[in-house]
């Protein structure tokens, strides 16, 4: 450092009616809380008298909004306390009356719980490496006691008031979050409201849950409506006792305790989780002597909302993403759905642009539900197919709105005016709503699918097809992943969907394409090999592709003998792309899913693939600069191909089992424009991964899915879709066309302002997927959100998502990861996330010092999850290029809930389950990720949804490693690590969380063993983004970093 | 005629002149070419067989033969043809007049030499089938019962390969014994060896080998990787059995209005490559089962839509049949690579239309291949065949294989050619005559398969300008000696030797001793084969007159006759039914072309080009037997006029046998009288043609056709067809009581041979 960190001068917090009032009892410079709502705004958008009418442009004209109302400064009660960093579980305790009583319970835990993170390392309470004083450690205690708002005044001065660089905590304990005000809405009775009958209450959960029982005679049968899914249960964690040859024999373990596949409507689970909670305090610290304590973290959240998605006529602001909430739809659809990056839209094109902010769509159609949300209904308007607007063919919702007695409907997409059908019909009662609204889902409901009508059948539906492809060549067969891929396929025969309509088929291949018919006529099957890899095709039109029922018993004997059919198999080549073309010719006729297990580069035929990255290495002239070529696919072949397999619905997943280089760059091009993805497994282990690559498949074709569909995002007047991202192919602008697409697939659509709003009106988004079912009905799902517009910047920041925004950013690093070098992807993340901040501080925030750094409360983790980014395996410049690639394929199609734990990853103690005090959760509370959290003596494991790292130090008790893993000294013990359960109580326990984040992530972790004094443990250490690492910025200095450039900036 | 048949007999030779006309101008005059019909493996259980290597002149390389002039003393003997005198080496050093060898015994003309020490280890003879699947379910069954059958008389030691085609090619794994398992190729394409090589996984796990060539088991391929796909018949019994047992019609739909999608000449590209990679050089059959046309890929005859018919004779004379010359480009292609790879291609072409035997006959015909034709693969025509090229008994048929065909001759007369089932080897010498005629140019044939009575036709030319002044006895000779190497059907190779010596005349007073020598049924067979090559290969050939023009003029050289006589003319016996024989074959499907398909008239030749004379002779001219209560059996006229009522005609056309029964025997017959006591004699009338045609079919193959019908009948149409219309609808003689008119203008044989003897003594 060559000059003195600028200071970080606090935030006013003059409006805050915070009893506390934490701030203001400190000196300025060490008020670091920043609470990101409140002043700033009125800062730019001027006086707080002016301020008054802009809120309620939300929510009509006199909404005196209590979310509102701390703003403009006007003194008022406790709950208008709303700045909006609140997480939305906080703010229950403080409404216990209004609440269902369901949420009493939850008050307690989480004081508890988000108290942890801040308190370092557990209980055992070591020093804190920075020397905070003792005090501060000592302390906890009376917050875990103190749930409630006020002590936390008093708690502060014990807790920070020590070191100089203390930080104001929590201003989450001492406001409501924003969940509260909206609520308050319709209790509140506001006059305008009051228009709309304040005593019906609408949005109470008992309107909501009419609809269900009483169906409407449009509906189709209430049972039919969308299954409700629950996450995987994961099976057969291998013993390694029993797999001789990597072959896993019939392991099939009792589904996962813990209620894995949770039942519909079972209520709310014993055990909640805790979840991060991004809507934590924001701080700032000075940067002399910032204290690590003081810097904004997530916060672990463990209480279940219930989160009705509109209320009192108004978009709520959803929950984060990773927190456990319930959903009521009300209007909106979930949050789980569709989710934008900003809950409020900005009237202008050029508000988007000043705010730095990204104006996105992450659009998640088949997202699994909690299992207490009621299932998404089904409506069946026979052959006249659902109502739609005849102009822009938008789909009827509830936010059309019928007038002339209900003869005439206005689109809310394009304000067009439509006649009502006859059919349709049906008289506006007194508040302007049909009468039969409440009982018609499409009219009430945010998500809602219809039957298609015949209009909407290009062909038969078509049947659920499975076509498994094998690699067979030398080096599949030797390392097991043949086997392994034959056993994951055989068992997981029996969770295809049942009934005459799913249909399966077989090929391997080496240096040729072997297919197997295996027609019921014939004792065993046929085997056809295609020798010819240069121009392919299927030998035979049918019976390669039989139903289930029909071939089970010859497709699970061949799936027995091919192992050993291929034992001596000498060929080395694979015929990879020639493989998925003659399987593709093969499911022409329907189309379906291809699922590819390769193990080795693609070396022979069409599309054969060369080892390029040995090639980058040796000619180091060109090496770091045109590095991320290596990244791009290498010609177009693949993606030719894979334009053609969509065109003809064929989605392929592939599984890579490989030990080396596949050059997954352009491999994945298949799979990303098929709606499929990549499976790495590398290296692959005989061991330890059969049990992930069986979890992976069964829970690829058991997850709730479509097939053969199409989606189009439709959005009202004022924006335009810019763009789609995700796995798809796209011919036409307006469509993207889905072969197949499943629950953990999203979508990204981007917007662009080709007009502007007027301040209180609402924009809407409808997404439309026209799909299959697995059992061959055709359905239209479509998904609604209407969010309200605004002109006030402060607003955008105020209402902003973050995860969602990170996802965008994480989405957009990783479309430029093949065009760019890394660094170049670096400096552009975090100009990002500057120029975000920048804004804020610009135009929010602009009374303020420019000592300060000074976040929006809303975002007030980009920076952390920024400076993640940076370290991610994408954006390294250490890494594989596979590992790379691979992280750039998965990203394309993540969701916003994986997005983050994956780049930002999730560290718990293992070592010290039993002595834990917070029994409430099954997953103990987070780490916070620096080095400062792992000791000697400790076992901890971390986790980004994708792997998962147990770390072992190297002073662990004998006694505990015997438990966990079975052995007292991990000399022999596999860094691909195979978990077994031992009858013992801790073994018991670090089972069932592995097993739970399991669930969570709908994701088998593929773990692996990290030591201390090991290479494994230095890669550990890595991943722990708040250190400094080599070329990289530790949490502090990265602060330090932003403030700077937006310092710079703003001179 | 009984000399010609006795040195027939002896050494498989027929000759048109025995006595060979001396100059060249002597030979033009003769108008039938100087030829000889040579039957390479004529069976003659009196050749010996020498267990050692011949014995070659230095200069010329022909083989020590009985003609060798021997002196004793010297120990030196005198080659005939180039005259170079040779030494006698070591072993025959015990040479003397009470002490020949074998070889120079004058009875022995024609041995067999079999030297292990040169020919190298036994190979056993491989067979590829390759089977159409493009057929009805009722001919699939019929075909997987004869191919059952065909696999139990499979010698043991015999290698079999197996391929089915459709819309694809299959290749089966038959060494694989898991699951049948097969490589599938696609019909629309050729197939090279080279790809077989490497898409079959021959390389597998080794790189391949940059240079030479690379195939079989002696030039790099590993013999396992061999043994996947040909195995001795008794170690993959089993699976070939389950392999036909699971033959089912080509999965892939065909519309109602479309032919199937047959990819014959891609499946026969894949067989040839397959044995061109596994066993090179070494005896080997691809037996094609085919039941259509082939309309997909290389080779195809016809396109796929029905309403589009497959070409005849009119559309090929028309130049519109679009894909015919194609085919056979491409067959000819595959015929050079057997050729080259030593491999048979037969073909059993079972079906009611056509399936492009005209196209492929080229490949079948080279390789001397087998070629069968009927109606059906449930036909006796088929089945019977079938049976016998496996059935060992007196009348197997000796399938040999990798022949050498190599002559040697006086330094006078050249080579032309060679008309019949072989490939000249383009060894251009000294031998060969710039006139080509069929397989030429050279001195050396290939003859990929051969069997007991393969002939060949050789045409020669006879290039001494002058006649020379000396009456030399020893002089006027000229020597001919055929080589023939070939694989032995037990696997090894022989040496067949024959050496001929005809004496020669020239000048105006040679007439009478040219007649004396002329053959006049092997002449018919000659310019059967010469007619049949003729229209062929020259455009806008008029065969009938051709053959007029020759029979004039042969007529005119050799009749006896006043000029501007007719009534004078007359004919020696040697000569005296030559005009007969040419009158049928201007009658017979060889030139008569229109009234068969292409496909049928490439049969017809095929099978003409590789029978002896006598059977030639039936081919053209069917012999007519007479069955009735009066007499004995008797050959009578092929004539309207031997039909009588109460009469049974046997007919043998060569591929039909037609038992036909007068309209008195046919009520006889329907009467049952022939089961009655006091009718045994009926019953032994009706036994008696039936006898006759059962012991023809047995010795005879391709297995001929039997009909059996009755006078008025529907079939009696392939009796009338043959028979010399000498009673028509509008002559003015009526036919006698019970017999049969032919409704036909052609002329009768009696108008042909008046306008002949006009014309002959012009």
């Amino acid at each position: 450092m060559s000059r003195p960190p600028p200071s970080f001068t606090p935030q006013n917090p003059t409006p805050a009616p915070n009893p506390g009032g934490p701030a203001s009892s400190f000196p300025a410079s060490f008020s670091n809380l920043q609470i990101s709502g409140a002043p700033p705004p009125f800062a730019s958008a001027g006086p707080p008298a002016g301020n008054g009418p802009a809120p309620p442009s939300i929510r009509g004209p006199q909404a005196p909004v209590p979310g509102a109302r701390p703003f403009a400064g006007s003194p008022s009660p406790p709950v208008q306390q709303s700045p909006p960093f609140g997480g939305p579980p906080a703010v229950q305790p403080l409404q216990p009356p209004q609440r269902p009583p369901f949420h009493g319970p939850l008050s307690g835990p989480p004081a508890q719980a988000q108290r942890a993170p801040f308190r370092g390392p557990p209980a055992a309470s070591q020093p804190p490496p920075f020397a905070g004083p003792p005090a501060a450690v000592s302390q906890p205690p009376p917050f875990v006691a103190t749930p409630q708002l006020p002590p936390y005044s008093a708690a502060q001065p014990q807790l920070f008031g020590g070191p100089p660089g203390g930080a104001v905590p929590l201003p989450t304990y001492s406001m409501p979050p924003f969940g509260g005000p909206p609520q308050q809405g319709p209790y509140g009775g506001p006059p305008q409201f009051g228009g709309q009958r304040p005593g019906s209450q609408p949005p109470s959960f008992g309107a909501h849950t009419a609809p269900a029982s009483q169906p409407p005679p449009f509906m189709g049968v209430p049972g039919a409506s969308a299954p409700a899914f629950g996450p995987p249960g994961w099976q057969g964690q291998p013993q390694p006792g029993v797999l001789p040859g990597g072959l896993q024999p019939s392991m099939r373990m009792p589904v996962m305790p813990g209620g894995m596949q949770p039942i519909a409507g079972q209520g709310i689970p014993s055990t909640p989780t805790m979840p991060y909670s991004p809507h934590a305090g924001a701080q700032v610290s000075t940067p002399s002597k910032i204290d690590p304590n003081q810097i904004p973290r997530p916060i672990a959240e463990t209480s279940v909302v219930i989160f009705e998605t509109r209320q009192g006529g108004q978009a709520a602001v959803p929950p984060a993403a990773s927190s456990e909430f319930i959903v009521k739809d009300t209007g909106n659809c979930s949050p789980r759905l569709m989710r934008c990056t900003m809950n409020q839209i900005p009237c202008t094109g050029d508000l988007v642009t000043t705010s730095g902010m990204p104006l996105a769509l992450m659009v998640q159609p088949f997202a699994l539900p909690h299992p207490s949300e009621e299932p998404i209904q089904l409506v069946d308007f026979g052959e006249m197919g659902p109502i739609r607007c005849s102009r822009c063919k938008a789909y009827i919702n509830p936010f059309m709105r019928f007038v002339d007695q209900g003869k005439n409907f206005i689109c809310n997409l394009c304000g067009f005016s439509n006649d009502t059908p006859r059919e349709y019909l049906c008289n506006l009662g007194p508040d302007g709503r049909r009468r039969d609204a409440d009982d018609r889902p499409e009219l009430c409901r945010g998500t809602v699918e219809f039957i298609a009508s015949k209009e909407f059948l290009v062909r038969e539906p078509m049947p659920a097809v499975y076509f498994f492809l094998v690699d067979v060549s030398m080096n599949a067969v030797h390392t097991g992943a043949t086997a392994a891929a034959c056993s994951a396929i055989s068992q997981a025969l029996s969770d295809l969907p049942e009934g005459p309509r799913t249909m399966v088929g077989i090929a391997t291949f080496d240096s040729a394409i072997h297919f197997y018919s295996l027609k019921r006529a014939q004792q065993q099957p046929l085997m056809l090999i295609v020798p010819d890899i240069q121009d392919v095709y299927t030998p035979l039109q049918m019976d390669l592709i039989l139903p289930v029922s029909e071939c089970r018993d010859s497709l699970e004997q061949l799936l027995e003998s091919i192992p050993s059919m291929f034992e001596n198999n000498r060929v080395a080549d694979s015929a990879f792309g020639a493989a998925m073309k003659a399987s593709f010719l093969a499911m022409k006729p329907t189309g379906g899913k291809l699922l590819v297990f390769q193990s080795v580069l693609p070396s022979v035929g069409t599309g054969s693939l060369s080892a390029r990255e040995a090639e980058g290495r040796s000619n180091i002239s060109t090496g770091d600069k045109e590095a991320h070529k290596l990244l791009q696919p290498v010609d177009k072949t693949l993606k030719t191909m894979a334009l053609e397999f969509a065109e003809y619905q064929v989605c392929v997943d592939v599984f890579l089992t490989t030990q080396s280089y596949t050059d997954i760059a352009s491999i994945s091009v298949v799979p990303s424009t098929t709606g499929g993805r990549v499976y790495y497994y590398f290296p692959f282990s005989a061991l330890s991964d059969p049990a992930k690559l069986f979890n992976d498949l069964r829970w690829n074709i058991s997850r709730p899915q479509g097939f053969e569909a199409v989606m189009r995002v439709r959005c009202s007047q004022g924006l335009q879709v810019q763009d789609y991202s995700g796995n798809f192919c796209k011919r036409v602008p307006t469509d993207i066309d889905l072969p197949a697409i499943d629950s953990d697939k999203a979508i990204m659509v981007t917007f662009k302002h080709d007009d502007k709003f007027q301040e209180n009106s609402e924009c809407a988004f409808q997404c439309a997927l026209l799909y299959t079912t697995v059992y061959g009905q055709r359905r239209i799902r479509v998904i609604n959100i209407s969010l309200p517009c605004t002109s006030m910047l402060s607003n955008l920041f105020r209402y902003a998502d973050l995860e969602t925004q990170f996802t965008y950013i994480v989405k957009q690093a990783a479309s430029g990861i093949p065009t760019s070098s890394p660094s170049q992807v670096r400096d552009q993340v975090t100009s990002t996330c500057i120029n975000i901040l920048q804004s804020y501080r610009k135009y929010c925030a602009s009374v303020s010092s420019s000592g300060q750094l000074i976040l929006p409360e809303a975002l007030k983790l980009l920076p952390l999850y920024t400076l993640a980014l940076i370290k991610s395996i994408g954006l390294r410049n250490d890494g594989r290029i596979d590992d790379r690639s691979y992280w750039v394929s998965i990203v394309s199609s993540i969701s916003v809930f994986l997005a983050v734990p994956l780049v930002f990853p999730r560290m718990i103690a293992l070592h010290d389950l039993m002595s834990r005090d917070d029994e409430d959760s099954l997953i103990p509370n987070h780490l916070t990720l620096n080095s400062e959290n792992i000791q000697d003596d400790g076992i901890y494991l971390l986790e980004n949804g994708e792997d998962g790292f147990i770390y072992v130090g190297n002073a662990v008790n004998s006694a505990t490693l015997e438990q966990i893993f079975g052995s007292s000294s991990l000399a022999g013990v596999p860094n691909q690590l195979v978990l077994e359960q031992f009858d013992n109580e801790l073994s018991r326990k670090v089972n069932e969380i592995v097993n739970e984040i399991r669930r969570q992530r709908c994701s088998y972790l593929r773990l692996r063993l990290c030591q201390k004094g090991d290479p494994s443990g230095d890669f550990f250490r890595s991943l722990l983004v708040e250190d400094k690492a080599p070329g990289g910025l530790s949490y502090v200095e990265f602060l330090v970093h932003v403030h700077r450039q937006i310092q710079s900036k703003m001179t | 005629m009984a000399e010609f048949l006795q040195l027939e007999m002896q050494d498989g030779v027929r000759m048109t002149w025995n006595v060979i006309p001396g100059t060249k101008q002597d030979a033009a005059n003769c108008v039938v070419p100087v030829s000889a019909i040579y039957t390479p493996l004529n069976p003659n259980t009196e050749i010996p067989v020498l267990p050692y290597a011949p014995l070659r002149c230095r200069i010329c390389r022909s083989i020590l033969n009985p003609f060798s002039m021997v002196d004793f003393n010297s120990k030196l003997w005198l080659c005939p043809f180039c005259f170079h005198r040779n030494h006698f080496p070591q072993q025959y050093s015990a040479v003397s007049p009470t002490n020949l060898p074998t070889e120079l015994y004058p009875q022995c003309a024609t041995v067999e030499y079999m030297a292990t020490a040169e020919t190298g280890p036994v190979s056993p003879p491989v067979f590829l089938f390759v089977v159409d699947t493009c057929i009805i379910e009722e001919e699939i069954g019929y075909l997987k019962s004869a191919l059952a059958q065909a696999v139990e008389l499979l010698p043991d030691h015999s290698l079999v390969g197996f391929i089915t085609f459709g819309t694809y090619v299959q290749v089966h794994e038959l060494g694989f014994g898991l699951l049948p398992k097969s490589y599938v190729f696609r019909g629309t394409k050729e197939v090279t060896k080279d790809q077989i090589l490497e898409q079959m996984g021959f390389f597998a796990g080794k790189t391949k080998p940059k240079t030479g060539v690379i195939a079989g088991a002696r030039d790099g391929l590993s013999a396992e990787s061999i043994a996947r796909f040909l195995l001795p018949a008794s170690e993959c019994e089993f699976m070939l059995n389950s392999v036909i047992e699971e033959l089912q019609k080509d999965p892939w739909p065909v519309s109602a209005d479309q032919r199937a999608s047959r990819c014959t000449g891609a499946a026969l590209s894949v067989a040839a490559g397959l044995l061109g990679v596994c066993v090179p050089g070494s005896g080997a059959r691809i037996m094609a089962f085919i039941g259509g046309p082939s309309t997909e890929g290389p080779g195809s005859i016809i396109s796929k839509p029905l309403s589009e018919p497959i070409r005849s004779h009119k559309d090929l004379d028309k130049g519109s049949a679009p894909l015919y010359n194609k085919a056979v480009k491409f067959y000819e292609e595959i015929a050079s690579q057997l050729v080259h790879q030593g491999h048979v291609l037969d073909l059993f072409a079972c079906a009611l239309d056509q399936v492009g035997v005209a196209e492929m006959k080229v490949a079948v015909e080279r390789t001397g291949g087998i070629v069968v034709l009927a109606e059906s693969f449930g036909h006796s025509v088929f089945k019977d065949s079938l049976r016998r090229i496996f059935q060992s008994s007196d009348n197997d048929l000796g399938l040999s294989f990798n022949g050498i065909f190599e002559i040697n001759c006086s330094k006078d007369v050249k080579i032309q050619g060679i008309i019949g089932p072989c490939t000249s080897l383009e060894k251009k010498s000294p031998l060969s005559s710039d006139t080509v005629v069929g397989q030429g140019n050279t001195s050396a044939w290939k003859m990929c398969g051969l069997d007991k009575k393969t002939s060949l036709c050789l045409v020669f030319d006879i290039v001494r300008k002058d006649a020379p002044d000396t009456t030399d006895q020893s002089k006027n000779e000229f020597y001919f000696q055929f080589l023939t190497y070939y694989q032995h059907h037990d696997g090894q190779m022989r040496l067949r030797s024959t050496t001929i010596l005809r004496r020669w005349v020239a000048g105006s007073g040679s007439v009478q001793e040219l007649i004396t020598g002329f053959d006049q049924e092997a002449a018919a067979a000659v310019m059967a084969r010469l007619v049949s090559f003729k229209m062929e290969a020259e455009v806008d050939f008029d065969p009938v007159r051709w053959l007029d023009r020759a029979l004039i003029s042969l007529c005119s050289k050799f009749g006896d006759y006043q000029k501007e006589t007719p009534s004078s003319f007359s004919l020696s016996p040697r000569l005296s039914i030559f005009p007969q024989f040419i009158f049928n074959l201007r009658r017979s499907q060889f030139v008569q072309v229109f009234n068969n398909s292409p496909d049928e008239t490439a049969y017809f030749r095929m099978m003409l080009n590789r029978e002896n004379v006598a059977n030639a002779v039936v081919m053209i001219q069917p012999s007519l037997i007479s069955y009735s209560f009066q007499s004995e059996p008797e050959p009578v006229l092929l004539d309207v006029t031997a039909i009588a009522p109460d009469r049974i005609l046997l007919l043998d056309s060569y591929f039909t046998i037609v038992v036909f029964h007068g309209i008195t025997i046919a009520q006889w017959r329907k009467a049952g009288y022939q089961d009655q006591e006091g009718h045994e004699v009926f019953a032994k009338l009706l036994r008696g043609p039936k006898e006759e045609a059962d012991s023809v079919i047995k010795e005879r193959f391709p297995v001929p056709r039997l009909v059996v019908c009755d006078q008025y009948g529907s079939q009696a149409r392939f009796l009338l067809a043959k028979l010399n219309p000498s009673v028509t609808y509008n002559s003015d003689n009526p036919p006698p009581p019970g017999g049969d008119v032919i409704f036909t203008d052609d002329a009768s044989f009696q108008v042909f041979m008046d306008h002949l003897q006009r014309l002959a003594v012009h």
